[in-house]
């Protein structure tokens, strides 16, 4: 074997090795066609540099006109193939020269099938053979054929083409690659000068074609092993980038997941992963990993994660997870929606982490909001002490007298069993009408847990509890409540008993704020309206008014005007109204006296998932509200029905004048 | 003058249960009730002459009973009046009490306690009825003396004698013995003794009052 057989059968081994690589890149990364336009072309170079060794040891005149003809087909590829990678790969060479080359070449092609021999040699007249290397090789004797000047056209045009990529690419500042690709291309186009300068008989030497490729396959080699190179680098980088956010995010006790959507795999990070009892290894899927999150809250995840996914959303939501051993902790997650290039969502990121101790904290704040606002009911309840009992005794006497003139019937000698019965009837509806007053009652009074949830409520139905319970009171301090109430009212988000609460509060702070008053004078306007998406309730009185200047502090904590107040039960008012996202705010009348107003969102308890946020945060009070001091005094009217004086014509007109002066 | 009304109680209380269930035990006991619902439902259809009494609710919205209590006195009412209460106010039950109530009953109130305080208010309002029609016949009576005679009554009823009674009017004896005559006969009375009585029980003491009697 000749050294000539070797270097040949090297190139060509070289170029299908490297064409095999790229090959098997591009089978695993299918968008980098760059890398398959590579392999083509290192496969026609290898295929040439084989067209090569033929020709070399071609016996006859035949034999070489074949392979001379066919040689061709590989050059086509070659050519076509290399531009399309140098215009991917290096993203450089103008795109006319790409398309005149592509154009020119593929000309050249068909010519070379036309023309009887080839488009180099309109014949080929004998096969000389001459030493080179230790072996005897052939070489052609013949005609040129003149248009295979085109051809070498198309070579000048990849000549050209070849430098102004480089150029370009050495411009851009990729200078390795401009010398190394780009070096090695413009090396091969100006070797491959060879090929008309041996048809014309300039020079005698075999054709070696194949070897003005081996400089880009050498590039492209070490540009692969640098890629290697890279992403080993890359993957170590990524390893320890890794371990830094794992440390970061155990130390933050942050779990990171990310939730592959197409094939419902979900990747959670190890820490997070051992926390929730899967094993190390193994597919996670939405359903296992909702399975350790608490029931109650299974439902509202998913509904916020199909939001995030369908609108492309942030994810952000705070749920209950069970651990392995048992235990709740609080977890808010927070997460992105990946799309692809479509923009179909495939893939879900995000973080989560335990909020378990500020959850606590913060229930534990509301819990101790809670128990100081059912203090300050009790409180109140207190003072209403009297005339609740009060309100008790009017069924309870109806229910006495009823029995006892039953007993009494029954005795005489003819018993009239229809007056029996129907007194038996009243009975029991007096008795259901005293339960009723205690179930008020212990509505107010009952602790219960702080609550989880709102109710729709109806403010003139608040309105009318509030007034039932103050009942008697207000007929003890002679004072009379005229409402002007808002037919078909809106519901409102909340809780019920706190609501009941403030209005309370604002009622017995309005009688207070009449006790000095003459009895002629004791009124209070309630009245209700919906405007603006919200309900606002108001209680005017004619009392004394607020100092102006002090309008805002009277809901401060320990701001008290009176002598036995602790300034607590307006400032409860408005924790409780801020808990309900509303508002409470207190006016000057033109005339006298003060109005206080509240409003609250027309919200329905469905549309909010949770209790008011505050009520959570806990906004906390301190101490017990030991407010209003009660003025015993004689009695009066209650309800717009019974007034029929001027004075109801005036609160009625007047009203709606104070209505429209929110501050 | 025809026959008084039988006795009738008043019932006053803005519970329309408590009315019912109340005048029903007072039905069963064979009582006649009227029931109202307010102070002023009372005063706008009650009349005077109707004997009985009168129970009232003390707290009532609006007009109250104490309110009514004040109304009643200042028109002279006679009709006993039993209060019913919810609390045991002290102040209020004093208030009634000094204002003539004749009894406080709290609620819920026990037939054994009302009936009997009915009962026992309802002879009490006979009594008075009595006493007042008496009183004023009396007073019809000394209506028809001309004003001579009035002072002379004044002067006989205090025990002084007809000499006494001649020295003070500046008149004869013989024309004060005429005027005792047409008195004692103008007031249909036996003697002297009697009609110092009857003057006593109109409250007549002396010059001035009997003037402001009359």
């Amino acid at each position: 074997m000749s050294w000539i057989t070797v270097f040949w059968s090297i190139n060509l081994g070289a170029c299908l090795t490297l064409a095999a690589f790229y090959c098997a890149v591009w089978c695993k990364q299918r968008q980098t066609w760059a890398h398959l336009l590579f392999s083509c072309s290192a496969v026609a170079a290898a295929a040439i540099s084989a067209f090569e060794l033929g020709m070399m040891n071609a016996q006859t005149v035949e034999q070489y006109q074949t392979l001379v003809r066919w040689v061709h087909v590989p050059t086509w590829v070659l050519t076509v193939s290399f531009v399309a990678f140098v215009r991917l790969y290096l993203r450089a060479g103008r795109r006319w020269l790409a398309w005149s080359i592509y154009g020119l070449r593929t000309l050249v092609l068909a010519l070379n099938f036309i023309f009887p021999v080839s488009i180099n040699f309109r014949a080929i007249t004998d096969i000389r053979h001459f030493s080179c290397a230790g072996e005897i090789v052939s070489v052609p004797v013949g005609i040129p054929n003149p248009w295979g000047l085109l051809s070498q056209v198309s070579l000048l045009l990849l000549l050209i083409f070849s430098v102004d990529a480089t150029i370009s690419v050495w411009r851009r500042g990729d200078r390795r690659r401009a010398l190394l690709v780009g070096g090695s291309m413009i090396f091969g186009a100006i070797l491959a000068w060879h090929v008309p300068l041996v048809i014309w008989g300039v020079i005698e030497v075999p054709f070696f074609l194949g070897f003005t490729y081996t400089a880009v396959v050498a590039a492209m080699g070490y540009e692969l092993s640098s890629d290697m190179a890279r992403g080993a680098r890359l993957a170590h980088e990524l390893e320890l980038s890794d371990k830094r956010l794992s440390l970061a995010a155990d130390s933050a006790d942050l779990g990171l997941w990310e939730w592959d959507l197409s094939k419902d795999e979900i990747w959670v990070s190890p820490t997070r992963r051992a926390q929730l009892g899967f094993p190390v290894s193994g597919k996670i899927t939405f359903e296992d990993l909702i399975s350790r999150w608490h029931p109650d809250d299974r439902d509202k995840v998913r509904q916020a994660l199909r939001d995030a996914i369908k609108n492309g959303k942030d994810y952000d939501a705070e749920f209950r997870r069970v651990l392995s051993d048992g235990s709740v902790g609080w977890v808010a997650a927070r997460g992105r929606v990946q799309v692809n290039k479509q923009g179909n969502p495939i893939r879900l990121l995000g973080v989560s982490m335990d909020i378990t101790g500020r959850k606590l904290a913060a229930l534990e704040a509301a819990r101790q909001r809670h128990d100081l606002a059912h203090l300050a009911r009790v409180s109140a309840l207190g003072e209403l002490s009297s005339s609740l009992a009060h309100e008790l005794t009017h069924p309870i006497t109806a229910i006495l007298s009823n029995a006892q003139a039953a007993q009494r019937f029954l005795d005489a000698d003819e018993v009239d069993l229809n007056e029996v019965r129907e007194i038996l009837n009243d009975i029991v509806t007096e008795d259901q009408r005293a339960g009723e007053v205690i179930h008020r009652l212990r509505g107010l009074l009952k602790k219960g847990e702080p609550q989880t949830h709102c109710d729709d409520v109806d403010l003139n139905e608040v309105i009318g509890d509030v007034l039932k319970l103050m009942r008697s009171d207000l007929i003890n301090q002679n004072v009379t409540v005229d409402t002007n109430l808002a037919q078909n009212l809106p519901t409102v988000a909340g809780d019920r008993v706190q609501l009941q609460q403030v209005l309370l509060n604002l009622m017995l702070n309005a009688c207070e704020a009449l006790s000095n008053h003459n009895s002629s004078e004791r009124q209070l306007l309630i009245a209700s309206k919906s405007e603006n998406g919200e309900v606002r309730v108001s209680v005017a009185d004619r009392g004394g008014g607020i100092p102006e200047g002090k309008r805002e502090q009277v809901f401060d904590r320990f701001f008290t005007t009176k002598k036995e107040g602790m300034g607590l039960g307006l400032s409860i008012c408005r924790t409780i109204i801020n808990a309900h996202k509303g508002e409470i705010w207190a006016t000057n009348n033109s005339d006298r006296g003060a109005t206080f107003h509240f409003s609250l969102p027309i919200v329905r308890s469905d549309a909010l998932s949770t209790v008011p946020s505050e009520v959570l945060d806990g906004s906390v009070l301190t101490t017990t509200e030991v407010s209003v001091t009660r003025v015993t005094a004689p009695s009066v009217l209650l309800g717009s029905a019974a007034t029929g004086s001027e004075a109801e014509e005036l609160w009625v007109s007047a009203s709606t004048a104070l209505l429209e002066r929110k501050q | 003058m025809s026959l008084p009304p039988s006795p009738t109680v008043f019932v006053v209380d803005d519970d329309a249960a408590i009315r019912k269930a109340v005048s029903r035990l007072l039905r069963s006991a064979g009582i006649a009730v009227t029931v109202f619902e307010s102070p002023r439902e009372f005063l706008a259809q009650y009349d005077p002459n109707t004997p009985g009494c009168l129970v009232l609710d003390l707290a009532m919205p609006g007009f109250n009973g104490l309110q009514l209590q004040t109304v009643l006195g200042e028109r002279g009412s006679i009709l006993p009046i039993i209060f019913l209460s919810g609390h045991g106010d002290v102040s209020k039950s004093v208030q009634a009490m000094k204002g003539g109530a004749f009894d406080f009953l709290t609620k819920p109130v026990n037939a054994k306690n009302l009936l009997p305080a009915i009962r026992a208010a309802i002879e009490r309002g006979a009594v008075a009825r009595r006493e007042q029609a008496e009183l004023s016949e009396i007073r019809a009576r000394l209506d028809t003396l001309t004003p001579r005679e009035r002072e002379v009554l004044e002067h006989v009823a205090t025990g002084k004698l007809n000499k006494q009674v001649a020295g003070d009017l500046g008149i004869t004896e013989a024309t004060v013995k005429m005027h005792r005559a047409r008195v004692i006969a103008k007031m249909k009375v036996q003697s002297v003794a009697e009609l110092a009585r009857l003057t006593e029980r109109c409250g007549i003491r002396g010059t001035n009052s009997l003037k402001s009697a009359a």
